[in-house]
């Protein structure tokens, strides 16, 4: 087993394809400096090596993380995800997130929310929640409340349907510029939209032919390029008239 | 003295390899991992909350279930899982995620040789896939001592049958690295020489142990560099293949 060693500056593995086991910032030969690491690194001693496989990211002045797209979800705070109600408690709604454990919503995590109206969920039950906090160990808390304690759009999602991504796709879907796929799907057809960052996604719409052409056309342009997406879209479009 | 192996190939020579990831729609990570005519499916499943009983809480834990090509699961099995269980624990990050069970499902498609090690293989790929945290990746190899002393790589089944002994070794994978050439890790060990498991079966000499040894360690250094290229290319799209 040998060890690539390439010169000294992290720069080199930025952008690029890292396996876990990849060193990629020595910080013996970077004192006084703080540094922020994101998803996929870890410090092992005075080294930060990666932990998942991806491509390494880094903005200024000192932001690495490891873009990787993947079923599952890691939880972490001011996320905004999309979670089906697994079972009811009397301090808490438990909530599946799509992470490695279930998230607590609190039952007084509402706007106005007090002991006599708390809200009544069935199992099952789709819902548009922030990750309030997400600490190693523990379960995830939520909350349908924002920073500010309004509700915003936080909170029961009623009709349409719910669609499975990778959580890839649903940065795709949330970037800004809007992602082709929606700019060209919302020109033609009116729909309602909402993305949790965990990988789901939820279409309404008046007609349910229009959420199930939506829903597919999202989940197939995943695995399309950008010009295979356009021509895919133009076919699909076309033949709805 | 050159031994003529049945399907032509040097004794230094593994067979071609096919890696496929993403295969699996329902499972959280797959892989397929095809040795000559040697395949296995691996799926992951997790990590999923709760751990098994007389596990330790405190660290993510990880569970084996081998599924042969026929028949019932028996003691080769469970040997299976146990040494993959080992193997894969060495390599997991186990504090990352406390109190939480990862499945691997190992299925045999064909058994054509050096089975253990492409069940490592493809396990390792799917765990990638996955998204699993891991230290680093293990890469596997099988070599066997045949009669008249020779060491060969990557026996085919009728091969592993008829030689004296084998071995299965699986060594962590070549990193990329910016530490400078030479440099210790903390515990004072160099790791880029490392071996993360051993299996042995029939007798063998001290000596030919430590050939069979030099002959795995650049064999899995051109698999790490193989899964490394096959990583690049997106889950389930086209399968990626090697020399």
């Amino acid at each position: 087993m040998e060890v690539k060693h390439s010169s000294s500056s992290p720069s080199s593995f930025i952008d690029q394809l890292v396996v876990p086991g990849d060193v990629i910032l020595d910080l013996s030969s970077m004192s006084n400096q703080t540094i922020k690491l994101g998803g996929g690194l870890r410090q092992d001693g005075d080294s930060i090596s990666v932990m998942k496989a991806g491509q390494l990211r880094f903005t200024k002045p000192n932001k690495y993380w490891v873009e990787s797209s993947h079923k599952r979800y890691v939880p972490s705070a001011g996320d905004n995800v999309l979670g089906v109600v697994v079972d009811t408690k009397p301090e808490n709604f438990l909530v599946d997130i799509k992470g490695p454990a279930l998230a607590f919503l609190p039952v007084l995590a509402f706007e106005g929310g007090t002991r006599r109206n708390i809200p009544k969920f069935e199992v099952g039950t789709l819902l548009y929640v922030r990750v309030v906090n997400a600490n190693t160990g523990m379960n995830p808390e939520l909350s349908c409340m924002d920073a500010n304690g309004k509700a915003g759009e936080y909170g029961v999602l009623k009709e349409g349907y719910m669609f499975e991504s990778s959580t890839g796709l649903s940065r795709t879907l949330l970037s800004s510029p809007p992602c082709p796929v929606l700019e060209a799907l919302g020109k033609k057809l009116s729909f309602e939209i909402a993305v949790g960052i965990n990988g789901r996604f939820w279409v309404n719409a008046s007609q349910p032919s229009t959420v199930i052409l939506v829903g597919n056309a999202i989940q197939k342009s995943e695995s399309l390029s950008v010009v295979q997406q356009k021509i895919y879209l133009e076919k699909l479009l076309k033949s709805i008239q | 003295m050159e031994v003529d192996r049945a399907d032509g190939r040097t004794p230094n020579q593994r067979r071609p390899v096919v890696c496929t990831r993403g295969i699996l729609h329902r499972a959280h990570g797959s892989a397929s991992w095809a040795q000559g005519d040697t395949k296995v499916i691996a799926a992951v499943y997790g990590p999923k909350s709760g751990t098994r009983k007389n596990e330790n809480p405190e660290k993510a834990c990880i569970e084996v279930i081998w599924k042969p090509k026929t028949g019932q699961s028996g003691k080769p099995e469970r040997e299976y899982e146990m040494v993959m269980k080992k193997t894969l624990q060495s390599i997991c990050l186990l504090n990352v995620h406390p109190n939480t069970t990862t499945s691997i499902i190992i299925q045999v498609v064909n058994d054509d040789g050096a089975l253990l090690p492409c069940a490592i293989n493809a396990a390792c790929a799917a765990l990638v896939d996955a998204g699993t945290p891991l230290k680093h990746l293990a890469v596997a190899v099988c070599c066997c001592m045949s009669e008249n002393g020779q060491i060969l790589l990557d026996p085919s089944k009728i091969e592993e049958q008829k030689v004296k002994a084998f071995v299965y070794l699986v060594f962590p994978n070549s990193i990329a690295s910016v530490l400078p050439e030479g440099s210790l890790r903390p515990g004072g060990e160099v790791t880029e020489l490392g071996i993360l498991t051993s299996v042995t079966h029939g007798v063998m000499a001290v000596d030919d142990y430590f050939s069979c040894l030099k002959l795995g360690r650049p064999a899995a250094a051109e698999l790490s560099d193989f899964l490394r290229n096959s990583l690049k290319l997106k889950a389930g799209s086209d399968p990626s293949k090697a020399g």
